[in-house]
């Protein structure tokens, strides 16, 4: 088991390094650059350009810019933004938090309800109820979180006037539970109501499966109280996909959700990326982007991991 | 609407020093109320101010923040008109402030005594000095323009502060429009990596006091400014939403008290809502057709006309088929006006009125220049196809509609259009970045731009042959008509050399008539400044030639 991790986390390193070269090729290629709000101000110097450009090491060629990156990088000083001046790791730390706290709401809502579901629709299959959950979750499927989340916020916000429309919290405000949680509602419903479609329907599947599978019958057979077979011998096998699933969503944890942290104003890692993305801003984005490229790889780790832990079928070799 | 190139060509739009789109003009202040002390008011921003800096700083919506805290010794009023701030008077030739010596330029400022930085530290002389000296020092600076002319600053005590120019600078009056504080600032190897840039010191009416980033900045009550009873707010909270519609929707909802700059578009609703009151102020933000008179090339040379475009009567012909008012009604909600020149207000704006809308007259000045029309309705001449490619900002809903217009009416006259849009960061690149813009490889251009309160670095960077750009120069400059004229050239130099403001000003009219005589640029419309507020907020009063926050210590609430 120990050495599999290392093994993995070994091979992890060459792939890192290309995702940091392929990402700082494209972030370069993107026409405009961080100068590009200087370009059009005629209060603004060609001189002065030179100077910031020199200022920022933009004057250097693009492969002594990444090697200078990566150098600081793997060091533990990852760079200050150009926009904001302020420290990468800090900008990142600051945001983290914010992130976590939606994202782990979502992920803990998400799963309380897509269980539930996922089951009481494998096991009522074809009933009036799993026809509407089945309907709801296609819905939910299919529906853009832009589109959900401003829809929540025009009648949640400003029709009914229920909920606030945006933030983590009302700035200037002491800090309030009550507050905190009603500025969580709308981000959370959007995420979470895409979140529930797809783990319920995976699980209604896979525990379709289960319950059709020869052991679920013996179970039967032996006379256990059906509460018996689908608790432990049905669900215990036919959430294994989810142990998959679930790890391999953890780095949103972290990375946050673009948009729609974008729709909330939510302060986040989301918003960080794309405000960093509006203004070429690279040291913020390769940062942002080296977390959650490793988050992701671990997380891969840890699914095979956790896999094995919960299906003794598997063997880490 | 696509947030990311409108963020963009905000950001690309906004002038470093004075500025721009955003906001301000001159009109009055609907609310008669009196003024009441105290209160909250939150401010709606939808950019995420990168610094507040005031010297790092290139974006408008940093300066609506910075600027509540941050003041210099002279500032635009709606009119135009440098006016004090710290300084007791603004120094001119008239009033002994401004003195020539030989070709230098000495300017002195007598500054206000008694003013204490938001620290209680006393603001004097030698934070001026040390200003200039961090300007030139420190390398993350927007702009040395204006600065890196002066050769010494002298402060013979401390209240009075003699910029001693190395030549005559005529636009001095619009150099620092910021102070920094020394006391603070002396010993720090590097402002950039300070708390400076997230709660800078000033001698503002407000000092900020917490900078939580894409949430909100706090500004707060500066015990120590100098104005009595000033300012009325406690507080003023800035929020940080992602987009102007979140802030509409928030206004509306009166989860924030101000929206800091609209759309014309978004107008027709807010305009019926009882609980909000909209300032329109017209501000120097020009929008241009701008004609390519030089062969497209990479790069093109202004020596060789443009098959098409460099031909005047061309020019003439497409300004007289370019409905103007007709795309301000239907297009900008009739929130602007048809522009003249690129200086649309304040008192350099000269009297020149571009001709109307005439099709049938454009059509004999295309057949009178010997512009036949073909079997498809397109006019040539010698073979040349009278066919012209525009280019604008990818993602802009108004230009695009504008564009289509265009390609409709210019039809009509015999004349091809054919839209060609670039995101705006490749449209406003620079030289090394082959940018279509500054190498000269395109027909027409359409975008908008503002002069500061001085128009001189307009003027001369968009209309004198001097300031094309070319490989010789490393592409300085903004001529991008790419516009050749020996009197124009002359008349630039001469403006830049006259102090006196009369005479630059009949200067600058001149050069202007002469450019507006070839036909080099479509002045389409002048934008307008749109900022919302609550119906229970007063106090504020637009400035074209500034942000809405210039004169935040007069801002009241009534809850």
């Amino acid at each position: 088991m120990i050495r599999f991790v290392l093994r993995r986390l070994a091979v992890s390193i060459p792939l890192l390094l290309g995702i940091s070269v392929i990402s700082f090729l494209i972030l370069n290629a993107v026409p405009g650059g961080p100068l590009s709000a200087y370009e059009n101000s005629p209060g603004i110097t060609p001189a002065d350009l030179q100077r910031l450009e020199h200022t920022l090491g933009l004057d250097q060629p693009i492969q002594i810019r990444y090697l200078t990156w990566l150098e600081h990088f793997v060091t533990g000083d990852w760079g200050y933004s150009y926009a904001t001046q302020q420290p990468v790791l800090g900008m990142i730390a600051e945001r983290i938090p914010n992130t976590a706290y939606l994202m782990g709401t979502v992920f803990a809502v998400t799963l309380l309800i897509a269980i539930p579901v996922g089951m009481y629709t494998a096991l009522r299959q074809y009933s009036a109820g799993d026809h509407l959950v089945t309907g709801i979750s296609f819905a939910g499927l299919s529906m853009p979180t832009f589109w959900l989340g401003l829809l929540l916020i025009i009648v949640f916000g400003l029709n009914l006037r229920l909920l606030p429309l945006g933030g983590m919290s009302t700035p200037g405000a002491d800090f309030d539970v009550v507050d905190r949680l009603r500025h969580l509602v709308l981000p959370v419903l959007t995420l979470s109501f895409v979140g529930i479609a797809h783990y319920s329907r995976y699980l209604r599947s896979s525990m379709l499966e289960t319950l059709g599978q020869d052991f679920v019958r013996t179970a039967r057979a032996k006379g256990m109280s059906e509460r018996r077979v689908v608790l432990v011998h049905a669900f215990k096998n036919g959430a294994l996909p989810l142990v998959t699933l679930a790890a391999l969503d953890l780095p949103e944890l972290f990375a946050g959700a673009l948009v729609t942290e974008q729709i909330f104003g939510w302060p986040g890692m989301g918003r960080l990326f794309w405000d960093a993305a509006t203004r070429a801003d690279y040291p913020v984005l390769m940062g942002v982007l080296a977390v959650s490229a490793s988050l992701i790889v671990f997380a891969n780790i840890a699914a095979d991991v956790l896999y094995a832990y919960v299906d003794p079928r598997i063997r880490l070799a | 609407m696509n947030t990311l190139s409108v963020a963009r060509r905000i950001l690309v739009g906004s002038i470093a020093l004075l500025v721009i789109s955003a906001c301000g003009g001159s009109t009055t202040s609907p609310t008669a109320v009196t003024p009441t002390r105290g209160g909250t008011l939150t401010v709606a921003i939808w950019q995420e101010p990168n610094t507040l800096n005031p010297l790092y700083g290139t974006q408008t919506v940093a300066q609506v923040v910075w600027e509540v805290a941050v003041e210099g010794l002279v500032r635009a009023d709606p009119d135009g008109n440098y006016i004090p701030v710290l300084a007791t008077q603004t120094p001119t030739l008239k009033n002994g402030g401004v003195k020539l010596n030989g070709s230098r330029l000495d300017v002195t400022y007598k500054l206000l005594s008694g003013v204490k930085w938001s620290d209680g530290q006393p603001f004097s002389s030698a934070d001026v000095k040390f200003t200039w000296e961090t300007i030139l020092k420190d390398p993350k600076v927007s702009t040395r323009e204006g600065y890196d002319k002066i050769d010494s600053v002298d402060t013979p005590d401390a209240q009075t502060v003699i910029l001693h120019y190395k030549e005559i600078y005529a636009p001095y009056a619009s150099r620092f429009q910021w102070l920094l504080p020394k006391h603070l600032l002396e010993g720090v190897a590097d402002i950039s990596k300070s708390d400076y840039v997230r709660t800078p010191l000033g001698t503002g009416p407000f000092k900020i006091t917490e900078f939580k980033s894409a949430d909100h900045i706090t500004a707060e009550r500066n015990p120590n400014y100098r104005q009595k009873d000033r300012p009325y707010l406690d507080k003023i909270i800035f929020r940080s939403v992602p987009s102007r519609e979140v802030a509409i929707a928030q206004l509306k909802a009166g989860e924030v008290d101000v929206m800091w700059n609209l759309l014309e578009a978004q107008l027709s609703d807010l305009e019926k809502n009882p609980d909000i009151k909209l300032l329109v102020t017209p501000g120097p933000t020009v929008e241009r057709l701008e004609f390519n008179l030089a062969k497209p090339g990479t790069p093109a040379d202004p020596a060789v006309p443009h098959p098409v475009l460099g031909d005047a009567k061309m020019r003439e012909a497409l300004l007289l088929a370019t409905p103007k008012q007709r795309l301000i009604d239907k297009l900008l909600a009739g929130k602007a006006k048809p522009g003249d020149s690129p200086i649309s207000i304040g008192f350099f704006s000269p009297a020149i009125r571009q001709e109307d809308y005439d099709p049938k007259k454009a059509k004999s000045l295309l057949d009178a220049a010997g512009w036949a029309v073909g079997g498809d309705g397109i006019r040539s001449r010698n073979g040349v196809r009278a066919h012209l490619v525009i280019t604008t900002t990818t993602g802009d809903k108004v230009r695009e509609q504008v564009e289509q217009v265009l390609v409709d009416e210019w039809k009509q006259i015999g004349v091809e259009l054919e839209i060609k849009n670039v995101p705006s960061s490749v449209l406003f690149g620079s030289w090394s970045q082959n940018a279509p813009r500054k190498k000269g490889n395109f027909d027409i251009n359409m975008y908008a731009s503002s002069p500061d309160p001085d128009p001189h670095e307009t003027i001369s960077g968009r209309f004198s042959s001097t300031q094309i750009p070319t490989a010789a120069n490393n592409g300085a400059g903004f001529n991008y008509n790419r516009y050749v004229n020996a009197d124009v050239d002359r008349l630039i130099a001469q403006a830049g050399q006259t102090a006196d403001s009369d005479a630059r000003k009949k200067l600058y009219g001149a050069i202007l008539k002469d450019v507006n005589d070839a036909y080099t640029n479509i002045w389409l419309y002048n934008r307008s400044g749109i900022d919302g507020y609550r119906a229970n907020v007063g106090g504020y009063l637009g400035n074209g030639w500034d942000n809405l926050t210039w004169n935040s210590q007069d801002w009241y609430v009534k809850r």
